[in-house]
């Protein structure tokens, strides 16, 4: 558990965080200047001048009262900064076994190695990686100091769409492999609906929302207090490859439920995949749709639970396949079709509409 | 070159060798300091630590001189452990110190100003100590510029003549460095051996600047290993 109750004087407010966090990953979401990296920076011990208590499972890190402050390098926390932070002056190897223990085994280090994808790699300076490769390395650097609690600052905020979808399954296995928590920055709400269980929502220095992440990343209150906040839809399931060239597959959300999804060579039947697809690429129909008169292979009944507005737009929430999906819809789409709470309508989202998380 | 030439040469190398070694950790810590110091002052500091770059080295010379004088402040204590500093080698080595302190601190400073300070708090939270983290990352980037301010206050002390005459006093064989011998032997009219020493002044005083010179522009060229 993280126990949060502190202030911290910052320039044009202050940082005001009072919570209480259970979870084993948590999403930290506020628009830009909210005062994220200063939380991060608080409990990472790397910012002085707070005031108040700062505690992670029971071990004190700060406490104003008593004046206890506790050094970064006793509190066992991996910190993995926006830009990596790699030390220019180290190889890839050299960077990870920074924070390696005296006498700390081979198997810590090749174990970090291992779930980061980087053997290929070591022998490289930073210099010479490109923004995915040191995220990895800054990844695996932080995992092999064994920290009680990672902390990761916009870790995909400086790549492209292709190398954020190759490394959010390292963030997953560090995740469910190494059973290491971590705090995750990010303003995707997508990506924090798959990879954190609970979410803080920061506004101006203090905590606008905390939660179960689906409540806290309900898009009224996300997208009021976050302008650069994105609502991907994002479906984790098991995979079903039908075709043998595997262009195609389906994906198994639920009993009754799978969405056909683009099939990646080499998929494995039974193995888990996630999957993200835009709110603009779900499109919304009040007259019934049939697989044999769109193109769209996904096709489903829904009823609408909720229309939220979102800037000039409006975010339908539509409930459909037994799960939420959010439509992204202009204000004349909303007046044309009429729609409103309850109303049963039409979901339609081509294969390739989907693209793959993990 | 004579075996005297060569005994002013050893001994001229030795003093500011000893010199340098001694400041060495001290300006790398106050160039730390100053490099980390954020509070009012610091300017003041820089000031009054970069003297003896501008003060004439005789005025320097003369304050060092009062202190170690036997009712010296400085000179009282050192009596009493029964150290003796003026017109000795050990004298030398104070005076160039002081003289070429500056040299090192500036350089010092300027390259540890540049380790971005994110490095060092992402060393800390890697578990490892403050001075680890100086000797394991602040100081390996920023060794060029450490460096350069090494030769240069090398340098310095290799040259050095007003703090010293005045303190050392100008002594063979015991204090008498190639300044002052050059000095020495054009007041006593032997201007071809002293130009002897002028050249071997030169060789020394090229190589150490050169070698500065070199490293600083790699220091700013570099963005990988």
């Amino acid at each position: 558990m993280i126990e949060l109750d502190f202030r911290l004087p910052l320039a044009p407010f202050t940082l005001n965080v009072s919570a209480r966090l259970e979870g084993s990953s948590v999403a930290v979401l506020g628009p830009s200047g909210s005062g994220k990296t200063s939380l991060l920076e608080v409990i990472a011990g790397l910012r002085r001048g707070a005031v108040g208590r700062v505690a992670l499972g029971g071990q004190v890190f700060l406490d104003s009262e008593s004046g206890k402050f506790l050094r970064p390098e006793e509190r066992r926390i991996g910190y993995v900064p926006q830009d990596s932070l790699l030390f220019p002056h180290l190889d890839a190897a050299e960077n990870v076994r920074f924070g390696l223990k005296r006498g700390a085994s081979e198997k810590t280090f090749a174990e970090a190695v291992s779930i980061l994808e980087i053997t290929s790699l070591l022998s490289r300076y930073p210099a010479t990686l490109s923004g995915g490769e040191r995220q990895r390395v800054a990844l695996a650097r932080a995992v092999a100091t064994e920290p009680r609690l990672l902390l990761l600052d916009e870790p995909l905020a400086a790549v492209d769409v292709e190398l954020k979808e190759r490394i959010l399954p390292y963030l997953l296995r560090v995740r469910d492999e190494k059973k290491i928590p971590f705090l995750y920055v990010t303003h995707n709400a997508g990506e924090a609906g798959v990879l954190a269980r609970e979410a803080l929502l920061l506004q101006e220095g203090r905590v606008r929302a905390i939660g179960r992440v689906e409540e806290v990343l309900r898009p009224a209150a996300l997208s009021s207090a976050d302008p650069d906040a994105s609502f991907e839809n994002v479906f984790a399931g098991m995979l079903e490859p039908i075709e043998p060239a595997g262009s195609t597959a389906y994906l198994r959300i639920s009993d009754e439920s799978r969405l056909l999804v683009p099939g990646p060579i080499g998929v494995v039947a039974g193995g888990r995949a996630a999957f993200g697809v835009s709110p603009d690429d779900v499109l919304v129909s009040t007259k019934a749709l049939e697989r044999s008169s769109v193109s769209a292979r996904n096709v489903s009944p829904g009823e609408v639970i909720g229309l939220e507005p979102l800037g000039a737009d409006t975010l339908a929430r539509i409930f459909a396949e037994g799960v939420e999906w959010r439509a992204n819809l202009t204000a004349a789409a909303v007046a044309d079709l009429e729609l409103s709470i309850g109303k049963r309508v039409w979901i339609a989202v081509k294969t390739h509409a989907f693209r793959r998380l993990r | 070159m004579s075996a005297e030439d060569f005994s002013i040469l050893l001994l001229t190398l030795r003093v500011a060798a000893v010199s340098t070694l001694l400041i060495l950790p001290l300006g790398i810590g106050a160039a730390w300091l100053l490099s980390r110091w954020k509070g009012r002052g610091k300017v003041s500091v820089e000031t009054f630590l970069s003297l003896p770059l501008v003060l004439p080295p005789t005025a320097v010379g003369l304050v060092l001189l009062e202190m170690l004088r036997r009712s010296g402040p400085v000179g009282r204590l050192l009596d009493r452990a029964g150290v003796e500093i003026l017109f000795t080698w050990k004298a030398v080595v104070l005076a160039t110190a002081v003289m070429s302190f500056p040299l090192l601190v500036r350089p010092a400073r300027a390259a540890l100003e540049e380790v971005d300070p994110r490095l060092i708090a992402i060393g800390r939270s890697l578990g490892r100590g403050g001075l680890d983290v100086f000797a394991r990352v602040t100081l390996p980037l920023a060794w060029r510029g450490i460096l350069a301010g090494t030769l240069l206050a090398f340098s310095r002390a290799f040259g050095e003549f007003g703090a010293t005459i005045l303190v050392a006093g100008n002594i063979p064989g015991r204090t008498q460095t190639l300044a002052l011998a050059i000095f020495h032997r054009t007041q006593i009219g032997r201007d071809a051996s002293a130009f002897r020493l002028v050249a071997l002044t030169v060789v020394v005083a090229f190589a150490a600047v050169w070698t500065t010179e070199i490293l600083q522009r790699r220091r700013s060229r570099r963005t990988g290993p």
